[in-house]
């Protein structure tokens, strides 16, 4: 009970900065083994989607074939940009790639092997889906189900202006 | 109390740095993370009553992260109280800081003391990381350095020990590796080419007169990745010295053993079609960061990842003879000494506008996979044995095809078919007696309404061949799940095992319930009951024994 307390009391101290509202610093693996910085890819106002999946994970699977059957009417609409970052860990990281061109994927694919982002965005489940630019999230859904692709294309919309 | 004060110190580094740099008001970014898994256990009429203590458990994680400038801090506590949820391991218990750690990263170099979470090459030599569902967390506490003087290089040292419950285990585990690009520093300009070399050591001193004892035993790793083109490839071995040999347990001070791995993907990559197939052989790779721990069930004080390579499959059915690997050397109740085989994936897309592909595609995922013990002579009085050869291949332990079929048939329907074919060798896998046929079909289709609504419906059949009397047989199951939207959706499930030839055991595994999503927070509440048997995330499986009763999950970030 003590360390609830200390930890509370340290907590409302300091909940002036608290929110997650930006992504954290971290360099993220792409596809070929290349290494880029995650503030990076939304720098200059690039809208980008970052969603958090994984080959085993249907949801996920379900929620990026469906933004894929639009996606280039997205790119074209709002110039918006698609991160698909791969929570798979050694066990199926190997059929990230072979998944992604079976598909058709058009999208950037980063892999997160040891789930470094997964825990610093504190997200215990799959998938989760982020809209940022100049580093804020200015959304973020977890959880998929049939439709929510056109609930955040409104949200994309509403921020790529 | 030291570490609580050094918690609070760390929470409370805005305010320091506050007053050194009023103007900027630069107070680091804090975030943070709850996540709380409770079930309220009950008495079954069909199954039996609750037996054991604290019907009510419940296992719940606060994270926060901290950072400044290039400084970062982060503090995990955990509860279980009154106790964790069932056939959790037993060290996690009370209340308690899980891991804390500070650092300072810059682009060169990063630098962390406290836990850390950290994975050489595919982690077959290290890997610590946390997976709530599963009760693992073996996190390193201690110090890692990185150092990444260019692009195509980076180096690391870790030395620690690992968590284990509230505590760290016995043994310390040093740590090296290199990563170097080498098609950057030969300029190659379409082909990848990377080195990767590490070095791990255990060193956990026991009270063993044998001359042959050394409390340090040491393992390397090399392992080349290629791309080209379509094509890439990689191939990885992994030696593990001599170390003194453990049954069941207890450790057999006259017996020594060394062990090795190999593990090689090659794969193709083209638009509409993948491939992929990765062959591993382990002789005596289970490697612990303390000896004595070497036969325990939960997964706890491993320093590598060695997890089974099959598909995980997505329904209740097809989870039940799930593989697990079997890398230890043992002598006892069976000799086993490790396992070779392998997997091969092929996703392939019809195209829109064929006869099979329609108009909106077809998308299939096959996948086969067989492993087996190798091939070895052994005598079981003096424990001694020896491999005849290298790619042999001995008793089959588990092999397995499975085929999905994904169609979208118009923007309001899709559907998907799965077909998985399984023989599972229980008598080696679960050191029981029996070998398993099963065949599992699953049928789903997704309806979409208007306005985000959608209903999803699964039908399930298991044709198995399977004696064990709590899964004899045939098995039914069923899912319909409702979505009002993206927020709020509803679930029933059911799996019937109908074939039992004990009536007694025809069991309903029956859950229903429903989630609550919105922004960061989620909430998952449900009422039902639980096959006893083994929950599996990403090939590490948690025995449960059976239960029923009430779940309630929730998370949010901040």
């Amino acid at each position: 009970m003590k360390i609830l307390n200390t930890l509370i009391l340290t907590l409302m101290f300091t909940s002036l900065v608290f929110a997650q509202d930006v992504l954290p610093r971290m360099q993220v693996k792409t596809l070929n083994g290349d290494q880029i910085q995650l503030e990076d890819i939304s720098k200059d106002n690039q809208l980008v989607i970052i969603s958090l999946w994984a080959t085993w994970c249907v949801p996920c699977k379900k929620e990026l074939d469906a933004i894929s059957d639009v996606y280039d009417d997205w790119v074209d609409e709002t110039n918006v940009k698609l991160y698909a970052v791969s929570v798979d860990d050694s066990r199926t990281v190997k059929r990230v790639k072979p998944l992604v061109s079976g598909k058709g994927w058009e999208f950037d694919i980063l892999l997160d092997t040891n789930s470094d982002l997964k825990r610093q965005l504190n997200a215990p489940t799959i998938p989760l889906t982020l809209l940022v630019k100049n580093n804020k999230i200015l959304y973020r859904h977890s959880g998929y189900t049939p439709g929510s692709e056109d609930e955040l294309f409104e949200k994309i919309k509403e921020f790529s202006k | 109390m030291n570490r609580y004060k050094l918690i609070v110190l760390l929470l409370c580094i805005p305010f320091f740095a506050s007053s050194q740099d009023d103007e900027k008001k630069d107070y680091g970014k804090l975030s943070g993370g709850i996540e709380s898994n409770s079930q309220y256990y009950v008495d079954d009429a069909k199954t039996g009553d609750f037996e054991q203590e604290d019907p009510f458990r419940s296992n719940n994680y606060l994270r926060l992260n901290y950072t400044y400038k290039n400084w970062f801090a982060h503090v995990q506590l955990e509860s279980y109280e009154p106790n964790a949820i069932l056939n959790f391991y037993p060290k996690y218990n009370g209340t308690d800081i899980g891991t804390f750690a500070v650092g300072y990263k810059n682009s060169k170099i990063e630098v962390t003391l406290g836990h850390f979470y950290e994975q050489f090459g595919s982690g077959l030599i290290l890997r610590s990381w946390e997976d709530r569902q599963l009760g693992i967390n073996n996190a390193i506490r201690g110090a890692n350095v990185k150092y990444r003087p260019t692009h195509s290089l980076e180096f690391s040292a870790l030395y620690g020990r690992q968590r284990d419950g509230f505590e760290v285990s016995d043994g310390s585990i040093f740590g090296f590796n290199a990563e170097i690009g080498l098609a950057t520093l030969f300029k190659f300009e379409s082909t990848g080419l990377n080195l990767g070399l590490s070095y791990v050591g255990r060193d956990e001193d026991l009270d063993i007169d044998n001359p042959n004892f050394e409390s340090l035993t040491n393992s390397f790793s090399a392992r080349l990745d290629f791309s080209e083109g379509n094509i890439y490839s990689s191939i990885e071995y992994v030696k593990k010295g001599e170390d003194v040999y453990a049954e069941l347990g207890n450790i057999i001070d006259d017996k020594y053993f060394d062990g090795s791995a190999i593990l090689f993907n090659i794969g193709y990559a083209a638009s509409g079609l993948g491939i992929d197939a990765t062959f591993r052989r382990m002789e005596n790779m289970a490697f612990f960061s303390e000896r004595d721990e070497s036969a325990n069930v939960f997964n706890q004080n491993f320093i590598n990842f060695i997890p089974a390579l099959t598909k995980q499959h997505d329904y209740g059915l097809t989870n039940i003879f799930v593989y697990q690997s079997q890398p230890r050397l043992t002598f006892n109740p069976l000799f086993k000494s490790g396992e070779i085989g392998g997997q091969v994936d092929i996703f392939y897309n019809i195209k829109k506008g064929t006869t099979l592909g329609g108009k909106y595609g077809t998308k299939l995922a096959f996948n086969f996979s067989t492993w087996s013990g190798l091939k070895g002579d052994f005598n079981i009085n003096d424990r001694s044995y020896e491999d005849t050869d290298l790619f042999g291949f001995g008793d089959k332990y588990f092999e397995e095809f499975s085929l999905d079929i994904k169609k979208k048939w118009s923007p309001k329907w899709s559907s998907i078919f799965s077909i998985v074919n399984t023989y599972y060798n229980a008598r080696y896998v679960e050191d029981r007696i029996g070998e398993v046929n099963a065949t599992a079909v699953v049928g789903e289709v997704t309806r979409k309404f208007d306005g985000g609504k959608s209903l999803r419906a699964e039908l399930s059949h298991l044709f198995s061949d399977d004696e064990t009397t709590e899964r004899a047989k045939n098995w039914a199951g069923g899912t319909l799940e409702y979505n009002f939207s993206s927020r709020l959706s509803v679930f029933a499930t059911d799996i019937w095992n109908y074939g039992n030839p004990d009536e007694d055991q025809q069991v309903h595994y029956y859950t229903f319930g429903g989630s609550f999503t919105k922004g960061a927070t989620r909430v998952m509440a449900s009422y039902g009951r639980q096959r006893g048997g083994l929950v599996c995330v990403g090939g590490i499986c948690r025995f449960v024994p059976e239960n029923t009763g009430f779940t309630l999950n929730l998370s949010t970030s901040f």
